[in-house]
């Protein structure tokens, strides 16, 4: 079960006619696949959309009601391959991945999704995760649109908006027998709003009222010879039936005066970057009614001719405000507009950034260079600017350095952290070693104070990314993979090829039971907890399947263990492919699971342990080698109560868990006497006192405090 | 523009908070006490993996009086993203965050309310520093004040930890507090409420950040904190009085240590040291405080002694929060080196043991202090006080003074100002284990490489204490002695061609 729990959002889902829904961008997506009749979903967790999955795995009532078949699938690519459904069947389908990266792993299924075209509406939606908050490449999905013939949504971004995108892109994606995919950046997914809701439709044809036949009709292959028809109707009928859709059903938006011969056509989902600029300019106001005459894209690919010619007929210039590389839209409406002999000046990427994103400071500078260029007074947006560049080099200059970057970081207790305290432990012994990293939790050993990871090559591909490495290095090198992308495809692309090959490389398949930086979705190896979707698949019984040699289990808070295993590993003499599973709960998931029972057990006074680690602040001598070591969030500093020393001591504060990772690297690494476990016995049986009661009048006896606490005085106190 | 349109003036609210702090609930909160005040809320976020304690920022637009379009097919344009310059209400749980804010131009004197809690949370670059790498506390509140319209500075973490509530619900009751939105103190109550998560603790939480600031604005970070006037020490009349709080204390300290015939030796040494010409009252100060320090030296039976002092349990207890009725044990990690238990022995004994013994060579242990068999093995242990004076570790040690304050004496005559750096050098041995032997690798080095030819007249000397002071800062750059090796050229680098001229 994932980490935030869907409850409320479930019942959102169910509203009807006359109803207003309130939530979250993605939330609303969702809805509105109810609202269109869609039959089956799928997809694989990734923020910004993992919400959209998240919610319907929770939502068994809706989908039934419905006969949405829903799928979880084990990667993009099966979540693109599933829209396979479409090609055949009058069924409406949705998928949903984060993207670039799904995109491209996905990217095979849709060419082969693209080529015969769809008879059901088929949607993709994809969170286009660039710009701040982004945690992956910077490319743009746009490539794949044009590159497929699939059609490209990039709504304005608010929620009606939103929904009629989902509505529209299936109605498009029929009239024009084209899957649709529908971008939603980062802002746009979490934004919170709300639309007038509609009642929810069930599919002609789904799970309750399934198909009776499957028809043989060879043109709906992508298989020579229908390819070749079927490129050529993409263009010659496809194409145009979409451009007509977009038109009539007016999906592209003319905002502001009719008239005017200066324009900007912008992204939907830019709109509202560029209408807050506009504002300040005095060009538009808060509900977008803008005094430039702008062409909003809500559909980005594919463009209509007819609709660019006559936004641009008659004006001396256009500006494009188009985020990212490269610059797809104004290249075709430069094209456009060269074909249809218009002489309009066209602007874009030349006073606007190439890359990057288009926050509004940029948009801001960008208008205002245009706007000057054409004699449009921006004096008030020009102030703006010159007032926030002032106050910025005022701030940079009194603060002298940079301020510290805080990234993402490995949570308190998390189980994978220690693996990462043991390689450097291990790297002092042994010299620095290749690091494959991997997407996940695992690729924040990073960042400080691990700074471990010489490439990333994508989700499960650490081991592959290591094997020329491992054939031209002296030590061999060390390959770090979730289990999430172990089953992602970390078993075939790297450990079946490792083993194919005889390549002599490490794997460290960190197996903390869910898909967890994505928000601790259940995947194969999750156990088949009643409220989880895990089937308790086994990665050590799979490796073994595929002939792996060498394979060691280690429980991650053992550090001791983990280097003298990785050591081996490392450095044993001997051939092929070694792989250690590296156990431990995620500590998020684990914590959200017995704290509850804990509480209620504390509370029925029954007897209960409670562990967490102190740092003696009169032996610790402020050099911080444990946290360079251990990393863990809840070890932090606080100021030295020694008279005669001033550098900050190490402290272990109140958000520990006990894990005892700190103790584990202080002995590990011989660090210092500092470090100690706290064991609190909440309701202590009459053993546990009576067994205190004897140990402390021995204490006495030998000259020591009693160590019980004094209660009176406790009770006073508090 | 429509009449109706220039009606709407969004209320810009920023939200700078870290991962896992509660932000979104916040963000939810704002959004139902907007609605139920017939507003339109709406805002965005992006947390994304940031949610693991990472810098993360919500973003939320209030329309007044506009709540009717919630229904609407065509509702008012959000901003997605706050804008420099724009923002009515910035709150921050944190603050480095909240002058990260401040810093991206979303604090401005025209316009915005600033709500700042001062607790930090170290970023892993200031807490992993070898020394103290923390920030200004004072300088980045100063930012606050002078930037902000209205600020709203106070310790909210210590409130939420005071009242046992989520730092999230604090920020609520400070934005209640601070009048900056149109909503009335229950409707803030009744969205919490209404989300219904943790609400007993969440309302106490709101009670507590509104308390911190009902009466008026007024920031108790920025209040000056005068520094107690150093009271002078009959028993170091002769002294300068500047250092006798450092030598009470290491008066104390070494009595208890030792004997009081140790602490007399401590006193000794700083006297003869006083008298000489060049000995002012700050080079007294320091060198009073590292000679502590260096005598204090916490070898095995030292580390014994602190942990088996009767004052630790209720403060381990106080910091555990534990309750009375409960049980507490203390479990100590101990792991002594070859170093550390053959210095217990005898200098030759030990010593000749210690070149057959393999340095990596160590002894795990885990003691129960609160136990009976862990308190009977820390006290033999701390017992040895009486035999200390014999053994290796204090041999080693008294040589180590004996040559630190050999090097002081010698630059003192030519130097003062170098003196005293080489004085603040013994801050750089230190710890246990690794750290410690880097240390006195790292003060061999410099007195091998500035000190020595400095006497020796081999560098200049006009660049002595400053050289010093760069090699002692760089020494604690990295453990791995990369910044103090490039230092230590660079110096000698500059002081080739000054040599060459003098020559």
């Amino acid at each position: 079960m994932a980490e935030v729990s869907f409850r409320k959002e479930i019942e959102h889902l169910k509203l009807g006619d006359g109803d207003t829904f309130y939530g979250e961008g993605i939330l609303a997506v969702t809805k509105a696949l109810l609202q269109s009749g869609v039959a089956y979903v799928g997809g694989y967790q990734g923020a910004p959309v993992s919400h959209l999955l998240d919610v319907l795995v929770e939502a068994e009532d809706v989908l039934s009601d419905l006969g949405i078949h829903l799928e979880t699938c084990t990667n993009e690519a099966a979540a693109g391959a599933m829209l396979g459904a479409s090609i055949n069947y009058p069924l409406r389908g949705a998928v949903t991945w984060k993207s670039i990266v799904g995109t491209n792993v996905a990217a095979d299924a849709l060419s082969n999704l693209a080529s015969p075209g769809v008879i059901g509406g088929a949607l993709i939606v994809v969170g286009e995760d660039y710009g701040e908050g982004a945690s992956v490449i910077q490319e743009r999905t746009h490539a794949f649109a044009v590159k497929s013939q699939l059609w490209l949504i990039d709504p304005r971004p608010n929620l009606p908006s939103l929904v009629r995108a989902v509505e529209k892109g299936f109605e498009l994606s029929e009239a024009s027998n084209t899957p649709v995919i529908l971008e939603l950046r980062i802002r746009a997914c979490h934004m919170f709003g709300s639309f007038p809701a509609k009642a929810n439709v069930r599919s002609a044809h789904s799970a309750r009222d399934r198909l009776a036949a499957a028809p043989f009709n060879y043109d709906r292959l992508s298989h020579p010879p229908a390819t070749f028809k079927q490129e050529t109707d993409k263009i010659a009928r496809r194409t145009p039936a979409a451009q007509k859709f977009i038109v009539e059903h007016r999906l592209n938006e003319h905002l502001g005066p009719a008239d005017g011969d200066v324009g900007i056509i912008v992204q939907g989902g830019l709109f509202n970057v560029l209408n807050g600029r506009l504002a300040v300019a005095g060009l538009s106001d808060a509900d977008g009614n803008t005094r430039l005459p702008t062409l909003c894209l809500n559909v980005v690919h594919p463009l209509a001719p007819e609709e660019i010619t006559r936004f641009c007929a008659g004006k001396r210039a256009v500006l494009v405000v188009e985020e990212g590389a490269p610059d797809f839209l104004e290249q075709a409406i430069g094209q456009i507009l060269r074909k249809a002999d218009l002489n309009v000046a066209l602007h874009g990427k030349d006073m606007l950034p190439m890359a990057g994103e288009y926050t509004p400071m940029v948009v801001g500078k960008g208008l205002a260079a245009f706007c000057r260029r054409y004699g449009i007074g921006v004096e008030d947006l020009d102030a703006w600017i010159g007032r926030v560049e002032a106050q910025k080099a005022e701030v940079d200059k009194a603060l002298g350095a940079p301020l510290p970057a805080r990234p993402p970081t490995f949570c308190v207790g998390c189980p994978e952290r220690p693996v990462f305290s043991a390689m450097k432990i291990l790297r002092k012994e042994i010299g620095p070693v290749h690091v494959a990293a991997d997407i996940g939790c695992h690729a924040f050993a990073t960042f400080q104070p691990f700074s471990q990871g010489n490439s990333i090559l994508g989700y499960g591909m650490s081991l592959a990314s290591a094997a020329a490495v491992s054939g031209t290095q002296t030590n061999r090198p060390v390959s770090v993979m979730g289990d999430g992308g172990f089953w992602h495809n970390g078993l075939i692309t790297g450990a079946a090829g490792a083993v194919f090959n005889k390549t002599d490389n490490v794997l460290v398949v960190m197996n903390n039971g869910y898909s967890s930086a994505t928000g601790q979705q259940d995947i194969l190896s999750s156990s088949e907890a009643k409220d989880g979707r895990g089937v308790g698949l086994d990665i050590e019984g799979a490796l073994k399947s595929i002939g792996v040699p060498w394979i060691r289990r280690v429980r991650t808070y053992g550090i001791a263990g983990v280097v003298k295993t990785l050591r081996q590993a490392i450095t044993k003499p001997g051939k092929g492919l070694r792989v250690i599973i590296a156990d431990g709960e995620c500590q998020l998931a684990r914590q959200r699971r017995i704290r509850p029972e804990i509480e209620r057990r504390t509370r029925a006074g029954q007897r209960v342990v409670r562990q967490r680690f102190w740092v003696d602040p009169e032996v610790c001598t402020g050099d911080h080698s444990c946290i360079r070591l251990s990393g863990c969030p809840s070890l932090t500093v606080k100021p030295n109560e020694d008279p005669l020393r001033s550098d900050p001591i190490a402290h272990v504060n109140n958000d520990c868990v006990g894990c005892g990772v700190c103790g584990e690297v202080a002995h590990a690494a011989q660090l210092c006497p500092s470090f100690a476990r706290i064991d609190i016995i909440k309701n202590p049986t009459g053993l546990d006192r009576a067994w205190r009661r004897f140990s402390d009048w021995m204490i006495g006896l030998l000259g020591g405090k009693s160590q019980a606490a004094p209660r009176d005085r406790l009770q006073a106190a508090e | 523009m429509t009449d109706a349109s220039d009606s709407l003036r969004p209320i810009k609210i920023l939200i700078a908070a870290l991962g896992g702090e509660g932000g979104g609930v916040l963000a939810s909160w704002l959004h139902t006490a907007a609605i139920a005040e017939g507003h339109l809320a709406h805002g965005t976020s992006i947390p994304g993996v940031a949610q693991r304690t990472g810098a993360t920022t919500y973003y939320i637009e209030i329309v007044p009086g506009a709540g009717g379009r919630h229904t609407s097919t065509r509702p008012p344009v959000l901003a997605l993203n706050a804008a420099p310059g724009e923002v009515d209400l910035v709150v921050a749980s944190e603050l480095l965050e909240g002058t990260r804010a401040l810093q991206a131009g979303f604090v401005t004197p025209d316009r915005t309310t600033f709500i700042l809690s001062t607790a930090r949370v170290y970023t892993v670059d200031e807490k992993s520093a070898m020394g103290d790498g923390r920030l200004e506390s004072q300088r980045m509140t100063a930012f606050a004040e002078k930037f902000a319209r209205r600020a709203f500075i106070a310790d909210l973490g210590a409130i939420a930890r005071d009242v046992a509530s989520p730092i999230s619900s604090v920020l609520l009751g400070a934005i209640a507090a601070s009048g900056a939105l149109p909503f009335s103190e229950a409707t803030f109550r009744r969205a919490i409420t209404a989300e219904g998560k943790a609400v007993e603790a969440n309302l106490r939480g709101f009670e507590g950040g509104l308390g911190a600031f009902r009466p008026r604005p007024t920031s108790a970070a920025s209040a000056p904190q005068a520094a107690p006037a150093p009271s002078a020490d009959p028993r170091f009349a002769d002294l300068p009085a500047a250092a006798h709080a450092v030598l009470a204390e290491g008066v104390a300290r070494l009595t208890d240590y030792q004997d009081a015939a140790y602490a007399e030796d401590f006193l000794a040494t700083v006297r003869r040291f006083a008298g000489m010409p060049g000995a002012d009252a700050v080079f007294v100060r320091e060198l009073a405080r590292h000679l502590a320090l260096r005598m204090s030296v916490e070898d095995v039976i030292r580390v014994a002694q602190l942990k088996l002092r009767e004052s630790r349990l209720d403060r381990v207890r106080g910091e555990a929060k534990a309750a009375a009725s409960d049980i507490v044990d203390v479990t100590e990690y101990l792991k002594p080196g070859p170093d550390e238990i053959l210095g217990l022995l005898p200098p030759r004994l030990g010593r000749a043991l210690l070149a057959r013994v393999p340095h990596t060579w160590s002894w795990a242990m885990t003691v129960r202090t609160t136990r009976l068999s862990g308190f009977i093995r820390l006290k033999g242990l701390a017992s040895l006080r009486r035999v200390r004076r014999r053994t290796l570790r204090f041999a080693e040690e008294a040589a180590w003074r004996r040559r630190w304050l050999g090097l002081v004496e010698e630059v003192l005559l030519v130097d003062p100002a170098a003196a005293l750096e080489v004085v603040q050098l013994a801050a750089l041995v230190r710890g246990y284990g690794d750290t410690y032997r880097r240390g006195l690798t790292n003060f061999d080095l410099i007195v091998a490489r500035l000190i020595a030819p400095m006497l020796a007249g081999r560098l200049p000397r006009s660049m002595f204490a400053v050289a010093l002071l760069q090699a002692r800062i760089a020494a604690t750059r990295d453990p791995e002695g990369a910044s103090l090796a490039a230092t230590l050229d660079a110096i000698e680098a500059a002081a080739a061609p000054a040599r060459a001229a003098a020559e």
